[in-house]
């Protein structure tokens, strides 16, 4: 067990491993161990590419700081909500799925960067809602600074587009249009920054945004010519 | 509200990923297993002031999650015993469009094991931290971890080998 868990020093391995040679048994056992070991962790991995709730990143982002010690007043709790299944379905279709890891701290309200927040909303703001009003994937360039992918129409009438970008992070999201504004609905990690020229060739959509979009979209993703016409009326 | 609060706070956004993961092997349901990150994190700001400079902000963190899910563990049974079962069987509903199949069913072996040796495999198996780590973490000696590992391990080993041919 010890040496299917790399736990051993470079002597007992050898040792370990010599013994494995003549003995089968010994081998089919560590086997055994390192197929337990992997099959808990590919399972468990699985969580990591889960998008993190929207609202546990509100709640850390809010959670008061204190300077520790035994003279913490204790926090008010969240209350624990349970959602009746509808309620949940309903909110995760059509709201924040996910925002991904601390990239997120230059985004802060004020900030002049793409994504600002409003009322608790995130809206895309700068080059990316420029980029969702203007910009067809049709005709786009490796060095835009934001990459549009699919161009729907949502089940709720409005249009849909899902965006990727690499700065001031590898973000990659569904922006759907509300007004005069871009709602962020989704934002989940991009593609992994300073994968250059491969990225360009093939970026890959993150799979919470292929979920999100099944979820959305009503019919087919814009051809070319739908999304120029779409563009023309302004996304409305 | 200094910046050093404010460096873990991106360190703890940043470590959500990992805790979720960690969480989800300690308890089954995805709500109460984020439930469990959240007030870790809560905790965490709270008590920023304990956190040394040469500590590791992930054991740190896995620590008081472990903590918080002990302290949850009563209040959880006794709640989980007085479930009606129409809140039952939405949860099961939820549990099941929220996860992978095979993450559901290690899940469940792990699960039925006791809580010390579901941590013990949480810690080692699913996070991947050293013997020594793992027992640190858990306030025992190495040789009770190994103990508490090797015996998990075999259960698991039997649970999921009767449910799936991937293992011999």
């Amino acid at each position: 067990m010890a040496y299917a868990d790399g736990e051993l020093d470079p002597g007992t391995r050898a040792a370990v491993e010599a013994a494995m040679a003549s003995d089968p048994q010994l081998a089919r056992r560590v086997d055994r161990h390192r197929a337990l070991r992997g099959r808990v962790r590919s399972a468990f991995d699985t969580v990591l590419d889960e998008p993190v709730p929207a609202r546990l990143l509100e709640a850390v982002r809010a959670a008061p700081a204190g300077p520790g010690g035994d003279n913490v007043v204790p926090l008010p709790r969240r209350p624990v909500r349970r959602w009746r299944r509808p309620q949940w379905a309903a909110i995760a279709a059509s709201l924040i799925v996910g925002l991904v890891a601390g990239r997120l701290a230059s985004l802060r309200p004020g900030n002049a960067g793409p994504i600002a927040t409003r009322g608790g909303r995130m809206l895309a703001s700068g080059v990316l809602a420029s980029a969702l009003t203007e910009q067809l994937a049709s005709s786009q360039s490796a060095a835009d600074p934001v990459r549009i992918g699919v161009s729907f129409r949502a089940k709720s009438g409005e249009y849909c587009r899902t965006f990727s970008l690499r700065r001031p992070a590898a973000l990659a999201g569904l922006a759907c249009r509300a007004g005069e504004n871009w709602r962020i609905g989704v934002l989940v990690e991009g593609p992994p920054a300073g994968a250059g020229t491969y990225r360009q060739a093939a970026s890959p959509m993150p799979p919470a945004l292929i979920a999100a979009v099944d979820a959305e979209i009503a019919g087919e993703p814009l051809d070319a010519p739908a999304e120029a016409a779409a563009r023309a009326r302004q996304w409305h | 509200m200094n910046s050093s609060d404010e460096a873990l706070r991106d360190r703890i956004i940043e470590l959500l990923p990992r805790l979720r993961r960690f969480a989800r092997s300690l308890a089954r349901n995805p709500q109460d297993a984020d439930d469990l990150v959240q007030i870790t994190a809560e905790r965490a700001l709270a008590r920023a002031g304990q956190l040394r400079p040469d500590h590791s902000v992930a054991s740190w963190l896995f620590a008081i999650l472990r903590n918080a899910w002990i302290d949850e563990g009563r209040s959880r049974r006794r709640r989980e015993s007085l479930l009606d079962p129409e809140d039952l069987a939405e949860r099961i509903g939820d549990t099941a469009a929220g996860s992978h199949p095979e993450l559901l069913c290690v899940q469940d072996a792990l699960a039925r094991l006791p809580e010390e040796q579901r941590l013990a495999v949480a810690l080692v198996l699913v996070e991947g931290l050293s013997y020594k780590e793992a027992a640190e973490l858990m306030g025992v000696p190495v040789g009770t971890l190994t103990s508490r590992l090797a015996r998990g391990r075999e259960a698991l080993q039997s649970m999921l080998s009767a449910t799936s041919g991937v293992l011999p």
